[in-house]
Order: structure tokens, then C-alpha cells, then sequence
């Protein structure tokens, strides 16, 4: 096999890696997010979503707020890198959100306009596989890689210090400290062949969040939100592939001042379309939306997502300078 | 008392004549039933019974049971070695003087070079079948296609038979734009579709059990003529037979190589202090590839691997298959590799480049190049000469050529037929392909007729190893006795331990080199210009086999610009240059120091 080739390959197993894919979207990773690739490799994620609904997209907690309105535009940029531990695959990547967010708010039965900008909280992620293939440390390894059955353990954790303020309900910042404990799964379903790859997806999580003692005067509570994301992927061809997704979410009671919300028991429905752009750049579009929701207290929220994702490795980007020589 | 004692002691003699004459009796009603393994591509080394790491379980127990032999000559390439095989005639008078797809134009309407087997020539299986034998072919034919070629016309009562020398394993897809699909007959029909749920391999098991079973009940012995595809090239293979050598060949050929020679050491297979033919010196040293690159060239050798394991697998169906229905102790096997392991890139010389039909062909056929796709429909993986040199070991070269690593190849013999010590190696009988028929017809009882339709046989050049397998002789062969090759204008002649050879440059020297083998397996000294007088004798010989056999040499041949293409030929010699060999300098660690400010 020429050496080109080879290098393509490798370029082929990165890119179609999680580790570069976009990820938090409307709280939720997108499929292939969590595919393991070759340790070592880097990744600058870019991703532009145009939401609209009735809570605010940069709160994972996804509060609804009765019949407001929301019309947002949420960036995150991001640095992602995946290495090895234990012999199994990691990855560590930090995120930081930012945008704009307006739109009505009903606060004590009157309807004001709000609006939001700025940097949001940035997260932290650690993702370590538990079940699976070994790392791959080597490129050998990377060329023999499937996914077959794998699980991750899976670690969130978000820092209050995006833009607060404490008179408005709509922010960007979240003013509390909330993270996330999940185990993705990556169900391989025949062959791993590029053109030929379909996957099954899940992650199960629990979102786990501070108080915010500071929220319009009073103090807000958020029990625990489980979530539930599937996805259903297929390759429609070497560099382009697409994914059905599904969001369930349950529970999250919030509480102000002692008064309660409502559980949430929603679902979101999307899909998903990747397309390879060239060695180092990945494109992808989704649209997702909630579902059965027309209720007032229901969740309502549906949004555009444009994703790049730039990834590269020095072994491989070395390889390239001297082919091209 | 008395009476009650003496009924005993004849009862018990009775059993006793009975259990004496009771076998020799039914020898006499059923002779022996026969089956031919043939492996495609197979490598001397490759069955764990003579010295190679991939498990064949099935094989070795007709190892185990019968004898293996080391000195066995095929030819260099399939055709000539299946022709020689079945009418045991010299392929340049049995009509595969060259193969089909290489004649030269100086050879194109010249008798015995038709490219096919000759009409006129009596094959073994009719010979078989006209003795009182049942005669099945599964497999690969590759010795015509027209109606009076195809096996059921050379003598087999049942065939499932790719007539093709290769082709797809899955389908019907052949490798060229003019040539797409493989053609295959069943009995004597040409196929339209496959079977489903067809794998060659699985189905050639089938269909022979499927004979054998629907023919049982008559109680005629029969000879079955496995010719397996597998392991030849494209690697085609279940998935779940793909992954069962993950990273073992990562380590390289050389060491995998020598690790097989000290196995076949052990073994008995080759003496000790036997040298390693030289690797071929376009062959890189593996130690210098990175893991990635070792990785994916051991990637081949595992589905290679997988290849073998799998044949073994469904061999070991029809042996079981002969064992439930009680055939298995009187059948006769015969196992061997129809020429040296397959070096050459194939699919290369096939797909041609940009721009050309036969590359646009590939391109929709034959693409499936990612290494996850090996093994699937569409996808075309060879393994290349550093490994084809492994599946060879000890031996130099491979098919194609006359090396001993292109024409020398692994044969087990078990069965009613063998008086040997069960799991002997036999090393001093030189044998060859064309031994078969005679040995056959021997143990068939049946008669070679001296002329058919109309024409005088040409004869023989087998030795029957009849007495050889009863232990009265050591081989059929005496010193005096001689074997000759030509293929692809090649030349080769072996008498006693002596082998004279002429290859064209740049595998050869374009000069007859001279090679003794008792002391030089892998062929590394040549000893021409010391041995003048040995040199003119094996011409002298030579000669006479031309004559003999009208040996044309071909005005065109494959290795045509080779030299130009391939690098320089200089003699490989390990470490060399040192400049990539030596290893960072690592200073005493008490005189390390930070540079002073």
C-alpha cells in the first residue's frame, strides 16, 4: 500500500472519530461523538446553533418557562485531546459557550423582553472507556480499531463564571455549579468500514446541579435530571454519513423559593448529516426539536446546529509535510 | 466338560481366522477410496505439520496418521502442475506447455501448448471411473472451458467446478473488463447463478459430501478431486475466520521466517543447521518499517492465515463426514499445494492503471481497499513476496519461479495405501506431481490404454509409489533418474542432490546456475563456475528433456522490463548498511551533565 494511502486512512479513522465530532448541542452530544481514535490527537470544535423556545439553552437543566419565547444563537468553541489511561482511551476537552439570547420572559404575570449575551459557563470533560477495544497508542492500533460493544464512563463539570446577571431570569451563565456523570455506548452494528459503518448509540446521564442563591432575589434548586440521548448512524458513503437522534428527558424538578416546578418528561427528536471536508475539516448539520409538546408547562425548544470541527495529530500532519515534499 | 472346552477353543479360533482374513477380504471386494486435497497457492510451510504457526488441526491428522514427504515437485504455476496431475504427461506435451493466459506467440497453435488439456489424452478420473470408481471434482479447473474440456468431459461423473484459475470467492466476479465474470459448471452445466449462501470454499465441502452421500449406497469406491481455491489470492474470508491472528505477523517476516525453520528443525521437517534462503533483496527488512506499516502488511498474512485455517476447517467436515459413514479408514489421502506460495501482485498486473478498461473495471468491482473490508465481496488483498517467502520457508523464491520455493511444496500421504510409521517424514523419496496417475492407477487396479482416440499416449514420466509407501523401497526415483521444468522460459533439471537452473534477470542471472541441495537448501552458493563438468552433465540432460518433451521456449515472457522495474539486485546481508542500523548512543549516566551557564 503506498504511503498516501496509508496516511488517508489514518486521516479517515481520526476525523471519523467522536473526539472531533461538535459536542454539547441543546445539552446533548451528537452521535459519534463518543468513537475513540488514535491518542494524541487534537481538535478545535466550532459549533453555531440558531434555537428557538420556551427555555434557555445555555441551562441543562432546561427549565420551561410557561409560554416564553427564546430565539438564541449559542457558539461554543472548544480544545479536545485524546490520550491513554489504564491502556483505555481518553479524551479531555474544555468548552466554552457564548452567544446572544432574547425574547419574553413572563415574570410574576407580566410579559418583559430579556435578552442575554457574553461567554457562557465553560465545562470541563473527561471521558475514559471502560469497556471496549484498548487505546489506541499506535497507529496500528488505530487501523485495527472497532468500537464492537464499548462503554465510557463519563465526567461533566461546568464553572460559574459566564456572564450573570442577577436581575434578569435569562443569562447566559448559570451561577452555580452543575456537571454530569454518563456512561456512552457505542453499539457497532456490522462491518467498520468506512461507507459501511452503522452504530447504535446511547447515553445514559444524570445532570447534577448546585443551587443558584442568587436568582432574581431568590434561591433556585434543580433535583437531579436524568437523560436519555440514542442515535442511530450510517455511513451513506466514505466521507458522509447520517444519524437519527433522540433526546428523553425526566426529571429535573426546579424549585424557587420552595415553590416547585414540573418534572420534566419530554422528548426531543433530530437527525444529523457529517460530511468529511477534507483531511482535517468535518462539517455537520442537524435539526432537533421537543415533541408532545403543546402543553403550557411543557418543553419546547428546536434548533439548527452547523458544526467544524478541525482535528489533526503531529504524527500524521508530519507525514503529510514529508509526502509533500 | 470336555465337549463344552473344545466348543470354546473353536469358537475362538474361528474369531481368530476371522479377524486374520476378515480385512485382506474386504480389500479384495472394496478397494480403497481416494481424495486429492489440492491447496491453491499453498506454502510448504504453512500446515502446522511442517513447520508454520497456522493452525490446521484436520491436516496434521492425516500428518499424524500417514507420512509426510519433503522432496515433492510440483510445477511453478497451477495449470501445468493439475495437468501433469490428472494424465501425468509432461506439460509441454499434455497442452499446458504454457499457461493460457501467458502463451507466447511462438507458441500460439503448436501442439501441447494449447493452453488447455489436450482432447486426446486419457485423464485419471476416467480412468478411475471406467475401473469402477465414482469420480467428483469440487473446486478450481482451470484446464478449459469448452464443453469437451470441462470436467464432466475429462472423466468426472459429478463436478461443482470453477473453471476459472481465480476469481471471487463470494460471487461471480472475475478480475477484467473483457473477462468479468468467472465461469463455473455443475456436472457438466454451465452455471447461471451460485447457490445460496455460497462461499467457494464451503460450498466445494458440500457438494463433494452431497456426492459421496447420494452415491454411497451402490458400495463403489470413489475418488474425489478436492481442488480447493483457497489460499489463493483474493483473500476472501468469512469474518469471524479474519480475526484469529490479530497483530501475530506485526512482528515482521524475518523473524517470522526463521521462527518457522526452527519449528521445522524440531520437528524433523529440515535438518539442523539449515540456512534461510536469502530474502528477495526487494523485500524490505521489517525491523525498518514503522508498526503501522508492519501492521498492515501483517494484516494480510493473518487473513492469509485465516485462509488456510478455514480450508482446514472444511476438510476437516469431509473427514468427519467419511468417519460417520465408515469410509475414513479405507480412503487414501492425498494433500499438497499445487506450486509455491503466490509472491506476485496479481491484482497489480490485472487492474492496470488510470485511464484503461481494465482499471475502470476495478474501480467498480474490485475496490473495497479498506483494510476493515479485507476479506468482504469487492475487496482484492494479496499478501505479496515477503511473505509468500514465509509461507516457502526454507526455500527461495516462490510460484512462478523455479526455485525450490516456486516448485517444492508439502505432501502428506495417508491412508490404506501408506505401511509407513504413522507421522513419519520421509526425506529421501524425490517425488513429483506426475507420480499420482501411475500410483493411482496402481492402486485402482486400472489400466492405461496405448493409444486413445486413435493417437498414441505419450507416456508416462511418473513413477508409481506403490512400493515406496510399502516400505520396499526407498524412492521411486534412482540417481540416475532426472526431473526437468520449463515455464515462462525458465529452466530447471534435478538429478540426485543436484539442481541446475536458468532464470531470466533479474530472479535469475540469465546464466544456468548450479545448486547442490543436499548441502544448500536455499540456494545461495553456485556452484557453476566450480562444477564446469556437473554443469554440462545436467544440460546433457536438459537437452534430452527438450527433445523429449518439445520444449518451445517462449518468444515472450512475463519477465519482460522486470529488471528495469525492480531495484538492483545486490546480495542481501543482514545489518547492512550499518548506517540504518545503528542504535542512539546512550552515554554512562555518571557523566551526564547540564550545560554549564
Amino acid at each position: 500500500m503506498k504511503r498516501v494511502s496509508l496516511l488517508q486512512l489514518f486521516f479517515a479513522a481520526l476525523l471519523g472519530s467522536g473526539a472531533l465530532a461538535p459536542p454539547m448541542v441543546l445539552a446533548q452530544v451528537p452521535a459519534r461523538f463518543y468513537w475513540k481514535t488514535l491518542s494524541g490527537a487534537n481538535a478545535v470544535p466550532l459549533i453555531f446553533n440558531s434555537i428557538s423556545g420556551n427555555t434557555n439553552p445555555f441551562d441543562p437543566a432546561h427549565i420551561p418557562m410557561g409560554d416564553a419565547n427564546f430565539d438564541g444563537t449559542l457558539a461554543i468553541a472548544g480544545y479536545a485531546r485524546t490520550f491513554t489511561m489504564f491502556d483505555r482511551s481518553a479524551m479531555a476537552a474544555v468548552l466554552v459557550p457564548m452567544g446572544r439570547l432574547s425574547g419574553d420572559v413572563n415574570v410574576a404575570g407580566r410579559t418583559a423582553s430579556q435578552s442575554a449575551k457574553g461567554f457562557g459557563d465553560p465545562m470541563a470533560e473527561f471521558d475514559l472507556n471502560i469497556i471496549g477495544p484498548p487505546a489506541q497508542k499506535t497507529l496500528a492500533d488505530a487501523l485495527r480499531y472497532e468500537p464492537g460493544f464499548s462503554v465510557d464512563l463519563l465526567v461533566d463539570l461546568a464553572v460559574p463564571i459566564g456572564e450573570y446577571d442577577s436581575e434578569k431570569t435569562l443569562n447566559i451563565g448559570q451561577n452555580r455549579v452543575y456537571g454530569r456523570l454518563g456512561m456512552p455506548v457505542v453499539w457497532q452494528l456490522g462491518p467498520w468500514v468506512p461507507g459501511r459503518r452503522t452504530t447504535l448509540e446511547f447515553l445514559p446521564a444524570v445532570w447534577l446541579f448546585g443551587d443558584n442563591t442568587d436568582y432574581v432575589g431568590k434561591t433556585l434548586k434543580t433535583d437531579p435530571l436524568f437523560q436519555l440521548d440514542a442515535h442511530l448512524t450510517h455511513d451513506f458513503g466514505e466521507h458522509f454519513w447520517g444519524a437519527l437522534d433522540a433526546s428523553w428527558y425526566s426529571g429535573g424538578k426546579s424549585t424557587i423559593n420552595g415553590v416547585p416546578g414540573k418534572k420534566l418528561n419530554n422528548l426531543g427528536v433530530g437527525f444529523t448529516l457529517g460530511y468529511q471536508v477534507n483531511d482535517n475539516l468535518n462539517l455537520t448539520f442537524g435539526y432537533k426539536s421537543t415533541v408532545n409538546d403543546s402543553a403550557p408547562d411543557d418543553l419546547r425548544m428546536d434548533g439548527f446546529m452547523i458544526s467544524l470541527v478541525y482535528g489533526w495529530h503531529p504524527i500524521i500532519e508530519g507525514a503529510k509535510r514529508l509526502e509533500g515534499e | 466338560m470336555k465337549s463344552l472346552s473344545a466348543a470354546i477353543v473353536a469358537a475362538v479360533l474361528l474369531a481368530l481366522l476371522f479377524d486374520t482374513f476378515a480385512p485382506a477380504h474386504s480389500q479384495q471386494v472394496k478397494r480403497p477410496n481416494i481424495v486429492i486435497i489440492l491447496g491453491d497457492d499453498l506454502g510448504f510451510a504453512d500446515m502446522s505439520s511442517f513447520g508454520g504457526e497456522i493452525k490446521t488441526p484436520n491436516l496434521d491428522e492425516l500428518a499424524k496418521e500417514g507420512v509426510r514427504f519433503t522432496q515433492f515437485y510440483t510445477h511453478a504455476s497451477c495449470s501445468p502442475t493439475r495437468s501433469m496431475l490428472l494424465t501425468g504427461v509432461d506439460t509441454h506435451l499434455n497442452g499446458l506447455g504454457n499457461m493460457d493466459e501467458w502463451a507466447a506467440p511462438n507458441q500460439w497453435d503448436v501442439d501441447g501448448y494449447e493452453g488447455h488439456l489436450r482432447r486426446n489424452l486419457t485423464t485419471l478420473p476416467q480412468l478411475l471411473r471406467d475401473a469402477g470408481y465414482h469420480t467428483y471434482m469440487a473446486g478450481k479447473w482451470h484446464m478449459g472451458k469448452a464443453p469437451d474440456l470441462i470436467p464432466a468431459a475429462r472423466g468426472f461423473e459429478r463436478d461443482f467446478s470453477l473453471l476459472d484459475g481465480a476469481g471471487s470467492y463470494w460471487d461471480m466476479w472475475n478480475f477484467t473488463a473483457i473477462s468479468p465474470k468467472s465461469t463455473f459448471t455443475e456436472d457438466g452445466r454451465y452455471l447461471i447463478r451460485l447457490p445460496k449462501d455460497y462461499y467457494a470454499t464451503k460450498t466445494y465441502t458440500d457438494k463433494i459430501i452431497s456426492d459421496i452421500e447420494a452415491d454411497r449406497k451402490d458400495g463403489k469406491p470413489f475418488f474425489v478431486y478436492l481442488s480447493e481455491q483457497a489460499p489463493h489470492d483474493p483473500y476472501h474470508l468469512p469474518r469471524d475466520w479474519r480475526n484469529r491472528h490479530v497483530g501475530e505477523y506485526d512482528k515482521g517476516w524475518d523473524v517470522v521466517r526463521n521462527e518457522r525453520l526452527q519449528r521445522q528443525i524440531k520437528m524433523g521437517i529440515t535438518a539442523p543447521g539449515t540456512d534461510l534462503a536469502e530474502r528477495m533483496w526487494f523485500v524490505p527488512d521489517a525491523s525498518l518499517l514503522a508498526p503501522a506499516t508492519r501492521a498492515i502488511m501483517g494484516k494480510k498474512m493473518e487473513l492469509y492465515a485465516g485462509m488456510v485455517e478455514n480450508m482446514d476447517y472444511h476438510v476437516g467436515r469431509l473427514m468427519d463426514y467419511l468417519k460417520t459413514i465408515g469410509e475414513y479408514d479405507n480412503t487414501i489421502f492425498i494433500v499438497f499445494g499445487d506450486n509455491g506460495a503466490e509472491g506476485a501482485d496479481l491484482f497489480k498486473m490485472i487492474a492496470g492503471t488510470p485511464g484503461t478498461r481494465d482499471f475502470l473495471f476495478a474501480s467498480m468491482v474490485w475496490s473495497e481497499t479498506n483494510p476493515n473490508a479485507w476479506g468482504d465481496p469487492h475487496s482484492y488483498v494479496g499478501y505479496g513476496p515477503a511473505w509468500a517467502q514465509v509461507s516457502m520457508t526454507p526455500f527461495s523464491q516462490y510460484k512462478g519461479n523455479l526455485a525450490e520455493g516456486g516448485i517444492r511444496n508439502a505432501l502428506i500421504v495417508s491412508g490404506p495405501i501408506d505401511r509407513q510409521a504413522a507421522g513419519s517424514i520421509n526425506h529421501q523419496a524425490v517425488l513429483h506431481v506426475a507420480d499420482i496417475m501411475p500410483t493411482l492407477l496402481e492402486v485402482a487396479g486400472a489400466k492405461r490404454p496405448q493409444t486413445y482416440q486413435g493417437q498414441e499416449q505419450p507416456p508416462l514420466i511418473g513413477e508409481s509409489w506403490v512400493k515406496m509407501l510399502e516400505g520396499k523401497e526407498a524412492s521411486p526415483r534412482t540417481d540416475k533418474d532426472y526431473l526437468a521444468w520449463e515455464i515462462f522460459g525458465n529452466c530447471a533439471v534435478r538429478q540426485g542432490d543436484w539442481k541446475l537452473v536458468w532464470q531470466y534477470k533479474p530472479y535469475g542471472t540469465g546464466e544456468w546456475q548450479l545448486f547442490n541441495l543436499a548441502e544448500d537448501l536455499g540456494e545461495r552458493h553456485d556452484l557453476a563456475a566450480e562444477r564446469p563438468e556437473k554443469v554440462k552433465e545436467l544440460v546433457a540432460l536438459w537437452d534430452d528433456y527438450v527433445k523429449a518433451n518439445h520444449v518451445i521456449l517462449p518468444s515472450r515472457v512475463l519477465w519482460e522490463g522486470m529488471e528495469q522495474k525492480l531495484p538492483q539486485r545486490y546480495p542481501v546481508e543482514p545489518g547492512f548498511p550499518p548506517l540504518i542500523y545503528k542504535s542512539q548512543f546512550v552515554p554512562p549516566k555518571d557523566m551526564l551533565a547540564n550545560p554549564k551557564p
